[in-house]
């Protein structure tokens, strides 16, 4: 049993692992050890409990890694992120111009539909809307992410984008930032 | 705030434990109703060290296996928040509780 607890271990991300890993193990050789002594359903009920665990513990961490690769609190007064995640105004204001587009545009077509009757007969009856909504969202979906490409290929040549902006700073002039509650 | 990290908070209001002695007086607290794996004990450590609630202490026994953590200032006021907060929501839910009942 140990060696497949150390084996799921090895699911967990590496920074944790070299974090926590020898106290975990350390851990479940303690609670094995006491369930080996209350009888073989304590024994099992430890297995299958520790082993889910451990299964949960390396999925959550991997989530989170590629999320938020660095610490990040989430509180409901405080909320803070780290500054690599901040978005800037810029890309908020296009975000809400695209969405407006795509608004008006889902309208407009809207109004075309009702314009025209439902039946030709040179092409058949026209689909009812809710028919065509799903590719025309796919179509603006598509639209939105070139759109947004564009915007950031546009940051990258003039050495605005994010991660060029950060790469400037100097961290050791940067305040560390703040943390709050994430339960 | 969970239950889980509730638990892990009041266990180390009194004095550093280590992962294994949170565990059991976590089950010892919650009568034997709440038993954490150590994936979700690791899981809620890691992130109280994060937020600075909990610290690492550096008692007698140094090996990383007895890793032991005590509560921060910081973790103390915010745990005194939550049970009062408890406390608040506990006797609003008595009081409409013993309302509806009369």
């Amino acid at each position: 049993m140990l060696s497949l607890y150390s084996s799921l271990l090895r699911l967990y991300p590496a920074a944790h692992r070299r974090e926590f890993g020898e106290e975990m193990m350390h851990v479940l050789k303690e609670r094995q050890t006491a369930a080996n002594r209350r009888g073989p359903l304590s024994r099992i009920a430890c297995f299958a409990q520790e082993t889910s665990g451990l299964l949960r513990g390396a999925f959550q961490e991997h989530a989170r890694q590629m999320i938020f690769p660095g610490p990040l609190s989430f509180s409901p007064r405080n909320f803070t992120m780290r500054s690599e995640f901040r978005f800037p105004k810029a890309t908020a204001l296009l975000m809400a111009i695209i969405l407006l587009v795509v608004i008006m545009a889902i309208e407009k077509a809207k109004a075309i539909s009702d314009s025209v009757p439902h039946t030709n007969a040179a092409i058949g009856p026209i689909q009812p809307a809710h028919l065509t909504i799903v590719p025309t969202l796919l179509i603006a979906l598509a639209g939105v992410c070139v759109i947004a490409a564009l915007s950031w290929l546009v940051l990258f040549a003039l050495h605005r984008s994010g991660t060029q902006r950060l790469a400037q700073l100097d961290p050791s002039s940067q305040p560390r930032s703040g943390t709050g509650l994430h339960s | 705030m969970t239950e889980p990290v509730l638990l892990i908070l009041l266990s180390l209001t009194s004095h550093p434990r280590h992962g294994y002695a949170i565990l059991q007086d976590i089950e010892r607290m919650s009568e034997g109703r709440v038993r954490l794996s150590t994936g979700t004990l690791y899981g809620a450590l890691r992130r109280l060290l994060e937020d600075h609630w909990i610290e690492r202490f550096h008692g007698d026994d140094q090996s990383r296996g007895k890793q032991a953590y005590r509560l921060t200032a910081l973790g103390r006021r915010n745990l005194q928040q939550e049970t009062s907060r408890l406390r608040h929501l506990a006797q609003l839910a008595s009081l409409r509780v013993a309302r509806k009942e009369a």
